[in-house]
């Protein structure tokens, strides 16, 4: 695959690991979901998932670029993703809804 | 002094921020703007509007050109004081000649130095520079100033200030401030981690800006704390002037022993050599590059001691493929060809000022991590000026009360850095559309006059913050941040359309040919119109209404 489209799974990669690392956040969960707390199970999962989707990212970017390079590219989409994330919570809060999938009370 | 460690940092964070924060709002701002800075060189020079080249053929291209090449009559005057004696009408020897190119260059700047007779420190000299076509040889007039890497790209790290290197020292004291701001900052932030994703527009302004500031400042946190260190790091030289003070001689001495070392002479030998084909050295280095797996393109060529039997070249590899900024250099003899050394592997302390170096001033080629840092840069401006509004919030109603005018001071001079800044750049980049291309004659050249441009543009644009912040003494919002947002949209699309209509490079043009320095550079000022008319429209709806609510567009401010 060319380098852009694998740059391009690894910022997804990233905004969907914060998104869920978010979710697993009770005040987050609740701006996206109302007033009924996530289950334990389900906290648990979405950190999982969340660190999943970073280490995922990661691995895309060190396959594209070699480490030094990967770990700033890494570590600056991390920056911007944890904005997007911020932003989509205020505005569109409900979006992150659809990061939940089967978890969703 | 303070009852405990939390509100003395609070005090520190406050009032070296806000201080220095205008400093650093254009620190952060020019230097979101440097990491295009050719690409708007491309836009301001239409001349210099093809593809990047390669460092062309020196025996063919280069050669000429450095031959016909003198000093600049500016870099004359400035020497006038550094010699005894009259000033020598001609200066036959060349020091060094040198060209430099990164893979983002269509167009090559070529640097000359050459003896200063006379001068009262022998190794002091006069400097001629040139910009030429690498495709023909064509030389560009002089006076066209690329205003992104010869105007904004300084403005981020001397202020322009050039007196005693006053503007430096600055911005070094304001990034030393920035690292006691950002520890200070995260002391204070008690929920760095819970917070991490808060940000409420819906709430007061007061309130509404602290949860932008927390995180614009917290997510580019690393970001900022590396920028701010290993700029530093690159400036340390002039902080630390220890080899041109207290040093000298025993610099002096190493120069030479390091020669001695090298096997690259330190001095002319005085008898005059021929220069051999530097192109074939070139290609004797890109061969050893290839060898050691790292084939690459020349980023830096130079011949020292031209026309002496001493006389060397040195020839360095671009890093377009790393962060490190290494050069690889290798080094001929001028008159055989023959090399002379091969910089050795880096130490490890060489290792990391190369990879601080390298990571700030990005000669590297990653579209994704050069747009990444405009992001961290502009997340800074965010945090900058959200402080700004942040402080503004938290005293008006009280300094209303008391009568003083602090907040109302602090809210125009955030506007001047903050918008003002804006709008002065845009004046600028409109000046340059305007103006012809070679000014009447007693006019100054077109690159002073856009310069003026600019400071003129500030000026005014300060003025009116200063005028239009008055309300703010009453603890009402001030309108000029709304105007400003009005002007900087007009601005934004005047110089597109300027643009068009004096090059015939419109948008639909420029991303058909997929020419993106010119096609980016237009796209990101309608970009900042279309958030500027925003910004100003909802700042227009809340004037209107009868408490100032809320503000959810501190940020946007600072990044319209």
């Amino acid at each position: 695959m060319p380098d852009a489209v694998l740059l391009l799974l690894a910022v997804a990669a990233n905004l969907a690991g914060l998104g869920w690392l978010a979710l697993a956040m009770d005040v987050h969960w609740e701006q996206v979901f109302g007033p009924r707390p996530a289950s334990p199970g389900a906290v648990k999962r979405l950190r999982v998932l969340g660190v999943a989707g970073l280490a995922v990212s990661l691995a895309l970017c060190l396959h594209v670029d070699h480490a030094s390079m990967a770990f700033l590219v890494w570590f600056m989409t991390l920056a911007g993703s944890a904005l997007a994330i911020a932003f989509t919570l205020s505005w569109r809060a409900r979006w992150l809804g659809l990061l939940a999938g089967r978890l969703t009370p | 002094m303070f009852q405990n460690f939390r509100l003395t940092m609070a005090w520190l964070h406050t009032w070296f921020g806000l201080v220095l924060g205008f400093v650093l709002m254009v620190v952060f701002f020019f230097g979101s703007l440097s990491v295009f800075d050719r690409e708007i060189d491309r836009w301001a020079i239409p001349e210099s509007r093809f593809a990047p080249q390669p460092m062309p053929s020196f025996d063919k291209v280069l050669l000429p050109v450095f031959q016909d090449m003198k000093a600049n009559p500016e870099s004359i005057a400035q020497a006038r004081s550094r010699v005894n004696g009259p000033m020598a009408e001609s200066f036959p020897v060349v020091k060094s000649w040198s060209a430099y190119t990164t893979h983002r260059d269509p167009v090559l700047g070529l640097f000359s130095s050459y003896e200063l007779p006379n001068a009262k420190d022998p190794e002091d000299g006069v400097f001629g520079t040139r910009t030429i076509d690498p495709r023909s040889g064509k030389s560009l007039p002089d006076d066209h100033l690329k205003i992104g890497s010869q105007f904004f790209y300084p403005l981020h790290y001397s202020l322009h200030l050039e007196w005693k290197n006053l503007g430096y020292w600055i911005v070094g004291f304001a990034a030393l401030i920035m690292l006691v701001a950002l520890v200070s900052g995260v002391v204070m932030h008690r929920k760095i981690f819970r917070e991490l994703f808060t940000f409420r527009p819906k709430k007061h302004t007061q309130r509404s800006a602290l949860d932008l500031h927390n995180l614009t400042g917290v997510v580019a946190l690393p970001f900022h704390f590396i920028f701010a260190f290993s700029g530093l790091v690159i400036f340390g030289g002039i902080y630390f002037p220890v080899t041109h003070t207290q040093l000298e001689p025993l610099h002096e001495m190493h120069e030479k022993h390091e020669a001695l070392e090298t096997g690259l002479p330190h001095d002319r030998v005085g008898v005059a050599g021929p220069l051999a084909s530097v192109d074939a050295m070139v290609a004797e280095a890109q061969r050893r590059w290839a060898a050691k797996d790292m084939a690459g393109e020349v980023g830096f060529l130079s011949v020292q001691h031209v026309g002496d039997a001493n006389s060397y070249v040195s020839v360095y590899r671009a890093g377009t493929d790393r962060i490190a900024l290494t050069g690889e250099g290798m080094h001929f003899k001028a008159a055989t060809g023959e090399l002379l050394r091969e910089d050795p592997p880096l130490t490890p302390v060489a290792s990391i000022n190369t990879f601080l170096t390298g990571l700030h001033l990005q000669h590297f080629r990653h579209w994704l991590l050069r747009w990444l840092y405009v992001l961290g840069g502009l997340a800074g401006c965010a945090c900058i000026a959200t402080g700004f509004i942040f402080f503004v919030e938290k005293r008006k109603r009280q300094h209303a009360r008391q009568g003083k005018g602090g907040a109302r001071w602090v809210d125009g001079f955030a506007v001047t850095t903050v918008t003002g800044m804006l709008v002065a750049a845009l004046a600028m980049l409109i000046g340059n559309r305007l103006l012809p291309d070679v000014m009447p004659a007693g006019w100054p050249g077109k690159g002073d006059a856009e310069k003026y441009i600019f400071w003129g543009a500030w000026v005014l644009a300060a003025l009116h913050g200063l005028w239009r912040t008055a309300p703010v003494a009453e603890a009402r919002m001030a309108p000029a941040w709304a105007e400003q947002c009005w002007a900087i949209a007009a601005l934004a699309v005047t110089a597109v359309l300027l643009n068009w209509i004096t090059t015939g490079d419109h948008l639909l043009r420029t991303l058909g040919e997929r020419y993106w320095p010119v096609a980016g550079v237009d796209l990101f000022m309608l970009a900042s119109a279309a958030i500027a008319i925003g910004v100003a429209r909802k700042l227009g709806r809340r004037a209107g209404a009868p408490v100032a609510a809320s503000t959810a567009l501190a940020g946007e401010r600072a990044r319209a």
